[in-house]
C-alpha cells in the first residue's frame, strides 16, 4: 500500500486537510491525491495508484505559495465538477511559489462529485517542518 | 454493512489518515472576555483584542455559550469585528458555529459609503437558503405507502448532484436571463406564477444582479445543475405541522395543525461556489492596494464602492438570483410529483423563500449598510417595506430547518428585532460534532435505521446519513427559544418530517 502523508483534521463543520511532503512540488501531489480520494468516496473503492487512461496538463498562476496551494486545489475541483474527472495522480513539472504545471491521471465519474464548495484561506499555512514542509488546508463543505 | 457504506467507510477522512499517526489534539481556542448583557445575549467588549473596531455579541442561553464557546466560533467573530467601516456591533446567532473567514451564524453590517464587501462574509453558497410549500392535504390522509412514493418520486425529479435527470436546461442568453431577472425569467417561461414571486425574498429577482461579473467557469460549473439540490445539509423534505404557537400568525399563513408541508434548503450550487472562488482569489489580489490589513485572508475583501467591490456585488447578486430560481425549479418539480402522485390535492403554495447567506444593501436609520449574513436568515417586522404586502400584519416569515430527522420551525420576524440584529436570526440548529465526530457515532445505515424506526421515509447516500445525524447538531428547540425570547422573531409553527430526500 501506497504511504499516505496526509490526514484529516477535526473542524466543527467543514473539512481539514494537514499535508506533509519533503518538497512543494511533494505537497501539491499529495494534497492534490487527498482531495482526489475525498471526492470519489461515494463512487470508487479502489482507486486506482496510477488509473489509466489519457493523463491532462493543469497550470496555475499565483501570487504567492500559500495562493498557489488554494488555486491548485480548486483547479482540481473545477475539472472534477466540470469534466467528472477526478485528479488523484501527479506529476509535478515545474514548480516555483507562483507558478505550477502539473500532469495528472484521473478516474472519470458518473456524476459531479458535489461534496466540497472550494479550497479555502482560512488557517492556511505552509511551514518548513524538519525534513520538508508541512500545509493545512480548510475545504467548505 | 452494504457495500456502499463500506465504500463511504473507506473512503472517509478517517480511513484515509492511512497509515499516518492520528492528529495530535488541535490547540484550544483563544479565551476573551465577556459579559453577559441577559438571559440571551452575551458581549464581548472592544478592548478584548487590540484589532477589534467594534463589540462582538452572541445571541446565545448559558448552554448554547458554552457550546459556541468550545471551538474558534468566537475568534472568527472577533476578526470580523476588525474589518474596515464595519458599524454597532459583530454578532453571532445561537446556532453559530466555526466556519471559515467569517463565523456560521454571523453577521456583521458595514457602511456603504466607507465600508467593505467581503465574499468570504457571504460564503461559497451563495444565498443557500430556505423555501417552504404548503400542501393542502393532511398527513394522516397521505398514509406510509403512498408517503415513500411520494418521496421516492420527489428524490427522481429532484436530482441531488448535476442537473442530470433534471429537465431543465439553461444555457446561453438563457441563463444570463435567469442571473439577471432570476424567478421573473422563471415566470416568463412559466416555471413561476404571479403568487409565487409575491412570497420570495425580494421576489426572486434582485435588480443589482450583473451577470458580466459572472465567469465563463462559474457558468460551466453550475450552468446545468438548476432544479438539484447539493449536498452536504442540503435536503427537501415532507413534513406535517406539528404545533402552532401563535394563530393569528398561523392563520395568515394559512397554516394548520396536521398539514403537509415541503421544506427545500437548498442554493447557488457549483455556480455561487465558483463566483465566490473568483472574488475571494480577486480581491485577495487588489487588499494592499487599498490599505486592507486583515487578521485572516479568507476574509478578503474590497471597499464596497471600489470597481472590485461593485463587480463582486453584482456577480454575487446574479448567483443569488440563480439560487431563487434554482428553488423555484424545485419548486416546479415538486407540484408536478404532488399533482401526479395525489391528483387534485397537489398544490403546493409558496409560504416564504428567504435567503441565509447573502449581502445586502439596506437602510438602517440614517446609514445604507451591507450587511452581511452568513448562515444567518433576514428577518424583517410587518412595517419593514420589503415585508411582503399579504404579511404586513405580522412580518416576514422565517424559515428555521432543523437537522435531518429533527423539528423545524416558522418564525415571523419583529419590528424590534430590525434594530437589535439588524433583522436577522438563525438559520438551523447549528452543527455542535465534527464530520469525523459523527461518524464515530453511529454509521449511515444506523442512522437511516434510526429515523425509518421512527416513521420517517428516507431517500439518501449513507455516507452523507452519518455526517448529518441529528446529534451533530445543536438543539434546534434551544436554539429558536432564544431568538424567540431575545425578541429577534416570534415562534409560529413547529414541522416535523415526514420524509428527507438529500445528496
Amino acid at each position: 500500500m501506497r504511504k499516505r502523508r496526509h490526514r484529516w483534521l477535526d473542524h466543527t463543520s467543514e473539512v481539514q486537510l494537514q499535508v506533509e511532503a519533503e518538497s512543494l512540488a511533494g505537497l501539491a501531489a499529495e494534497a492534490g491525491r487527498a482531495l482526489g480520494l475525498l471526492l470519489l468516496r461515494d463512487e470508487v473503492h479502489d482507486v486506482p495508484a496510477r488509473p489509466e487512461g489519457p493523463a491532462r496538463e493543469i497550470q496555475v498562476e499565483s501570487v504567492d505559495r500559500e495562493a498557489l496551494l488554494v488555486d491548485w486545489l480548486n483547479e482540481i475541483l473545477f475539472l472534477a465538477e466540470v469534466e467528472r474527472w477526478v485528479a488523484v495522480e501527479f506529476d509535478i513539472l515545474e514548480i516555483s511559489s507562483t507558478h505550477l504545471e502539473a500532469r495528472a491521471l484521473g478516474v472519470p465519474v458518473e456524476e459531479s462529485p458535489a461534496l466540497v464548495k472550494a479550497a479555502t484561506f482560512h488557517g492556511l499555512a505552509v511551514e518548513e517542518r524538519a525534513g520538508g514542509l508541512q500545509a493545512e488546508v480548510i475545504f467548505d463543505v | 454493512m452494504s457495500r456502499k457504506e463500506r465504500k463511504a467507510r473507506a473512503h472517509s477522512p478517517k480511513a484515509q489518515a492511512g497509515n499516518r499517526p492520528p492528529a495530535p489534539p488541535k490547540a484550544p481556542p483563544p479565551s476573551y472576555p465577556s459579559v453577559r448583557l441577559s438571559p440571551n445575549l452575551v458581549e464581548i467588549p472592544i478592548t478584548a483584542r487590540g484589532d477589534m473596531n467594534v463589540p462582538a455579541r452572541v445571541w446565545a442561553d448559558e448552554e448554547l455559550w458554552k457550546q459556541i464557546s468550545r471551538d474558534r466560533t468566537l475568534h472568527q467573530l472577533i476578526n470580523v469585528s476588525t474589518l474596515p467601516g464595519i458599524t454597532g456591533t459583530a454578532q453571532a446567532m445561537p446556532d453559530a458555529h466555526e466556519g471559515y473567514g467569517f463565523p456560521v451564524g454571523g453577521v456583521a453590517a458595514f457602511r456603504a459609503r466607507d465600508g467593505i464587501i467581503s465574499p468570504g462574509g457571504v460564503g461559497y453558497d451563495i444565498n443557500c437558503g430556505v423555501r417552504l410549500l404548503a400542501s393542502e392535504i393532511e398527513a394522516g390522509e397521505l398514509g406510509h405507502p403512498r408517503l415513500e412514493s411520494l418521496i421516492q418520486d420527489l428524490g427522481r425529479a429532484i436530482p441531488s448532484g448535476t442537473g442530470r435527470g433534471s429537465h431543465l436546461r439553461f444555457a446561453g442568453e438563457d441563463l444570463d436571463r435567469v442571473l439577471a431577472e432570476g424567478c421573473t425569467y422563471l415566470a416568463e417561461r412559466g416555471l413561476a406564477t404571479a403568487e409565487d414571486l409575491d412570497t420570495i425574498e425580494a421576489r426572486g429577482s434582485l435588480a443589482t444582479a450583473d451577470p458580466r461579473a459572472v465567469s465563463d467557469r462559474a457558468r460551466q460549473r453550475g450552468g446545468d445543475q438548476l432544479g438539484s439540490i447539493g449536498s452536504g445539509n442540503h435536503f427537501v423534505e415532507v413534513q406535517r405541522v406539528e404545533k402552532l404557537f401563535d394563530l393569528a400568525a398561523a392563520e395568515a399563513l394559512r397554516l394548520r395543525v396536521g398539514q403537509v408541508v415541503i421544506l427545500i434548503h437548498t442554493g447557488s450550487r457549483g455556480l455561487g461556489h465558483q463566483v465566490c472562488t473568483d472574488y475571494v482569489r480577486a480581491m485577495d489580489a487588489v487588499m494592499a492596494r487599498h490599505g486592507i490589513q486583515l487578521p485572516d485572508r479568507e476574509l478578503a475583501c474590497a471597499p464596497f464602492q471600489s470597481p472590485e467591490g461593485q463587480k463582486y456585488f453584482g456577480a454575487m447578486c446574479a448567483a443569488a438570483n440563480f439560487a431563487f430560481s434554482n428553488r423555484q425549479a424545485i419548486t416546479w418539480a415538486a407540484r408536478e410529483v404532488f399533482r401526479k402522485t395525489l391528483g387534485g390535492q397537489g398544490g403546493l403554495r409558496v409560504i416564504y423563500d428567504v435567503a441565509h447567506n447573502m449581502a445586502k444593501l439596506e437602510r438602517h436609520g440614517e446609514e445604507d449598510l451591507v450587511v452581511h449574513r452568513k448562515g444567518a436568515t433576514r428577518a424583517f417586522g410587518p412595517s419593514h417595506p420589503e415585508t411582503p404586502a399579504i404579511y404586513k400584519g405580522i412580518g416576514q416569515p422565517v424559515l428555521i430547518p432543523g437537522s435531518m430527522g429533527t423539528a423545524s420551525y416558522v418564525l415571523v420576524g419583529t419590528d424590534e428585532g430590525f434594530d437589535l440584529s439588524y433583522g436577522s436570526t438563525c438559520h438551523g440548529a447549528g452543527r455542535a460534532m465534527s464530520r469525523t465526530a459523527a461518524k464515530k457515532v453511529q454509521s449511515g445505515a444506523e442512522v437511516r435505521k434510526g429515523l425509518e424506526d421512527r416513521g420517517i421515509v428516507v431517500r439518501a447516500s449513507v455516507g452523507e446519513l452519518a455526517e448529518e445525524a441529528p446529534y451533530a447538531y445543536k438543539d434546534v428547540d434551544r436554539v429558536v427559544e432564544v431568538v424567540h425570547q431575545a425578541g429577534l422573531a416570534r415562534k409560529v409553527a413547529r414541522l416535523v418530517p415526514l420524509g428527507v430526500i438529500k445528496g
